[in-house]
């Protein structure tokens, strides 16, 4: 199975949960990967790359905040230094904020704008350091990572279910902008997944219930391939979708 | 030996840009521009940058270089404690680079200098370049991703008295940049936002691009900056552009250079074959007043300094004499010089 058909792509938040399982897969597809990370997840993301490595995929692992201006210009500058050009965005690394998490209307100053930083501008950051060469090259697949906490106001899921209703209005305005350029993005909104953040998001929450990581990466893998060079603008719900092989 | 600039002017301090449009309130394409047809019968004309289509016609191709920004300037210490400002200026291998060796505006590089840039990042200081003597031979003890990560975790944007204050990187960069190499910011490009990309391309005003990673621009001496005007610098021509290349002139088109390092790529490829072919190279073209220019029809660039060889160049396009009366209605005009200020287009 080879349909990444040799894209480089660069996976936000991949030291593990969705993102790790992203990267496993879009690599045993023939993607050559730009991985990433905050610094507190840095050995986990070595981890990941070591695995990756074993599988004789191409990868470079990048430590960096995407809350941090700087980091994300770096990130960017590494990525494309290695692979001359990114044909796919992940926009995956994402802060649950406090928990237990609080009410909106008690949500600390100071974390807020940490969790929108993260989950809002960093992608923001980020794509519009990359975007540009996709345009260029007339070619290019952005992927947001959203949540139904950023459809539904969920009481005490405020700045992470904020910060996804934006980054869904970024895809929206994004794909208006990139229409006609060859490069589009879309939506995801992966469910309810057995991962460190949903367990610290629902402690007392039924594990049982949750997917795999590994069962949501199908609509990641279309929306990566060329099958879907006309798609944009999209909001996908994970589970829905069959298509992939 | 020094050479003569092209043109004489004496630019006011005043009408230096200190920092990009962005914060001076204004958008990227929303600096001035000014231009000058090669055609001395017709007008110059003086308007704001967003509205260069109406100066482009239909299956015109820009031709851009893609080249993206590095944090160039680094601080280390020597071996008796000193301290260095060390100006990257071209990578030679993985691990090895050219680079200025500063105290100030004092050349202080010298062979067997270590230095220590904290973090774990050291380096000898080996031969000066043999054709560039105030160019240093930095040898790092990392190499690759690993020395470029610590570049930019170090480094800041090489910048120059006129700009104030350190800016963030990513203002020193294009809408289109690509993979990393210039020491200084291809500015010529800066002003273009995508959307004014994209309505150009709309209207048949296509975009290619090329690579040429920039060295320095000063050496902070201008005697040296004087005999020197022109250092190697290292390109790349994708077959994809010389295809719209061909494509453009074919149809009638013409080419616009965006930017000085595009015409010295193409005019030194094109010098080179018979016909532009794709390439990788270095080059050290000098371009001035009467150079048969085979490829570029059209030229967008700064406002440029006193005695640049920037000047020369423009001379290839423009009768000197007239480029100067231009420049110095552009003075009155205040127009405002340098990296993050107005634009010129000659066509």
């Amino acid at each position: 199975m080879n349909d990444m058909n040799n894209k480089v792509c660069l996976i936000t938040g991949a030291s593990r949960g969705l993102g790790k399982a992203l990267a496993l897969e879009f690599g045993r597809r023939g993607a050559k990967l730009v991985i990433n990370s905050r610094p507190a997840s840095a050995a986990q993301l070595a981890e990941t790359e070591r695995t990756l490595r074993d599988l004789g995929v191409e990868v470079l692992s990048v430590v960096a905040d995407v809350s941090v201006r700087a980091d994300v210009e770096r990130l960017a500058g590494e990525a494309l230094a290695r692979f001359d050009y990114v044909d796919v965005l992940v926009n995956n690394a994402s802060a649950l904020g406090p928990t237990p998490m609080p009410y909106l209307i008690d949500y600390p100053i100071d974390d807020y704008e940490q969790v929108i930083r993260t989950n809002m501008t960093g992608p923001f950051m980020l794509t519009r350091a990359l975007v540009g060469q996709m345009i260029a090259r007339k070619s290019g697949s952005i992927i947001n990572v959203s949540s139904d906490a950023g459809v539904v106001g969920y009481a005490s899921w405020g700045a992470y279910g904020v910060s996804k209703a934006a980054l869904d209005q970024l895809t929206r305005t994004w794909a208006t902008e990139l229409q006609g350029t060859g490069v589009r993005a879309n939506s995801v909104d992966p469910g309810d997944m057995n991962t460190t953040m949903k367990r610290a998001s629902d402690p007392e929450g039924d594990a049982s219930d949750w997917a795999d990581p590994q069962a949501v990466t199908p609509i990641f893998v279309y929306l990566a391939s060329d099958e879907s060079t006309e798609v944009n603008g999209q909001r996908f719900l994970a589970r829905e979708f069959e298509q992939a092989k | 030996m020094m050479k003569k600039p092209a043109i004489e002017f004496e630019l006011p301090t005043e009408l230096e840009a200190h920092e990009p449009p962005e914060l001076r309130g204004l958008r990227r394409d929303q600096v001035r521009l000014l231009v000058l047809p090669r055609n001395a019968n017709q007008p110059v004309v003086h308007t704001q940058f967003a509205e260069i289509g109406n100066y482009l016609r239909a299956g015109d191709l820009l031709v851009v270089n893609n080249s993206r920004t590095l944090p160039a300037l680094l601080q280390a210490h020597d071996e008796t404690g000193a301290r260095v400002e060390v100006r990257l200026a071209q990578r030679r291998t993985e691990s090895l680079w050219d680079a200025l060796l500063l105290d100030g505006r004092t050349h202080i590089g010298r062979s067997g200098m270590r230095l220590d840039f904290g973090h774990d990042l050291m380096a000898q200081v080996a031969a000066p370049n043999p054709d560039l003597p105030f160019l240093w031979q930095v040898q790092f003890n990392i190499c690759c991703k690993e020395l470029l990560n610590l570049i930019y975790r170090m480094g800041v944007p090489i910048r120059y008295s006129y700009v104030a204050e350190a800016l963030p990187l990513d203002l020193y960069q294009t809408v289109y940049a690509g993979p990393p190499g210039s020491v200084e910011m291809v500015s010529a490009g800066r002003p273009f936002s995508w959307e004014l990309l994209l309505n150009l391309e709309r209207r048949g005003i296509h975009l290619a691009t090329i690579s040429l990673h920039t060295g320095i621009s000063s050496t902070r001496d201008d005697a040296i900056d004087a005999t020197y005007p022109n250092y190697e610098e290292e390109y790349d021509l994708p077959e994809a552009t010389v295809r719209a290349i061909d494509s453009c002139h074919e149809a009638g088109g013409r080419v616009i250079a965006v930017g000085t390092t595009v015409v010295r790529t193409l005019e030194t490829v094109a010098a080179q074959q018979q016909g532009l072919t794709a390439a990788h190279g270095w080059t050290r073209l000098h371009i001035a007043a009467g150079h048969h220019l085979r490829v570029v029809d059209g030229l967008l660039t700064g406002m440029h300094e006193p005695e640049s060889s920037h000047l020369d160049l423009l001379s290839a396009f423009i009768e000197p004499e007239r480029l100067k009366a231009v420049y110095l209605q552009a003075i009155e005009r205040q127009y405002l010089w340098h990296e993050f200020g107005d634009m010129n287009l000659i066509i």
